[in-house]
């Protein structure tokens, strides 16, 4: 455990929340994009997030030596994929569309732009609230150096 | 009698335990957006408090960070709760501050007895 692991911690939440909302932006920005990466209509993106931390093997050896430190157990949180949301298209009746289908419906990315704007302000929130974290640590350390004074 | 008495070795404990918690709490902070994630915290009053009733040496007190996996609050099988923790967070910055503003006292004390300052 050292002095400063808790303004570490703090930096991968906001390296994590900013990917999100960099994974949300791209969404909105795609939200009528037909022509997507894998030919279709662009995939709706998100973000699976999950907590940082040594092998399983090295949790494991340390719980089994009952030696639990913070440090084993608190790493911060860290990206764990970015997954596509398979869930249905939306057909829109556009016949004058070029990639219209037989019927004169146009396969629309499955993006929600409430959806969006809801995880919008979720990461943007959560991206406060580790700056906050941070400020407080420093605070912390900043006293305690004036221990030394 | 030792330079240090007991008062400033507990002081020195209840650092350790509250730097170590406001880790914890970051970390809990960091991970708001972890489906299932488990909230951690430290006890260290409590610890420090059995330690001093049962006479043991402040210093010789070693904390363990407890996880609480029934807890959930929420429909991702989180455990955590953004207000909560922003609240223990910042209390645990201002518990951190009064135990290094009480040492500060104390030093000054010892160093205008030894006539240091």
């Amino acid at each position: 455990m050292g002095l400063f692991d808790a303004i570490d911690i703090a930096g991968s939440g906001l390296t994590a929340e900013r990917l999100r909302m960099d994974v949300t932006a791209e969404n909105l920005a795609n939200a009528q994009t037909t022509r997507g990466a894998g030919g279709g209509p662009y995939q709706r993106k998100e973000v699976v997030l999950e907590q940082a931390g040594g092998s399983a093997f090295g949790t494991m050896l340390t719980g089994a030596i009952g030696g639990v430190r913070a440090a084993e157990s608190a790493n911060g949180v860290q990206v764990a994929a970015i997954v596509e949301d398979n869930s249905q298209q939306r057909l829109v009746y556009d016949p004058a569309h070029p990639d219209a289908n037989g019927q004169g419906y146009v396969a629309m990315p499955n993006v929600n732009p409430v959806t969006e704007m809801v995880d919008l302000i979720s990461s943007s929130r959560s991206y406060e609230a580790n700056v906050t974290s941070m400020q407080s640590a420093k605070q912390m350390f900043t006293k305690t150096l004036e221990l030394l004074r | 009698m030792s330079l240090f008495d007991s008062t400033q070795l507990a002081l020195e404990t209840a650092l350790r335990g509250s730097s170590m918690r406001q880790e914890l709490l970051t970390n809990n902070l960091a991970n708001i957006n972890t489906p299932g994630y488990q909230r951690q915290d430290l006890d260290f009053h409590s610890a420090l408090k059995s330690a001093q009733a049962s006479g043991v040496n402040p210093t010789e007190v070693s904390f363990r960070p407890t996880t609480d996996p029934t807890r959930t609050v929420r429909a991702d099988g989180s455990g955590l709760d953004a207000d909560q923790e922003a609240a223990t967070l910042a209390k645990n910055t201002l518990e951190y501050q009064a135990l290094v503003q009480v040492m500060g006292a104390r030093t000054m004390i010892m160093q205008v007895a030894m006539g240091v300052r």
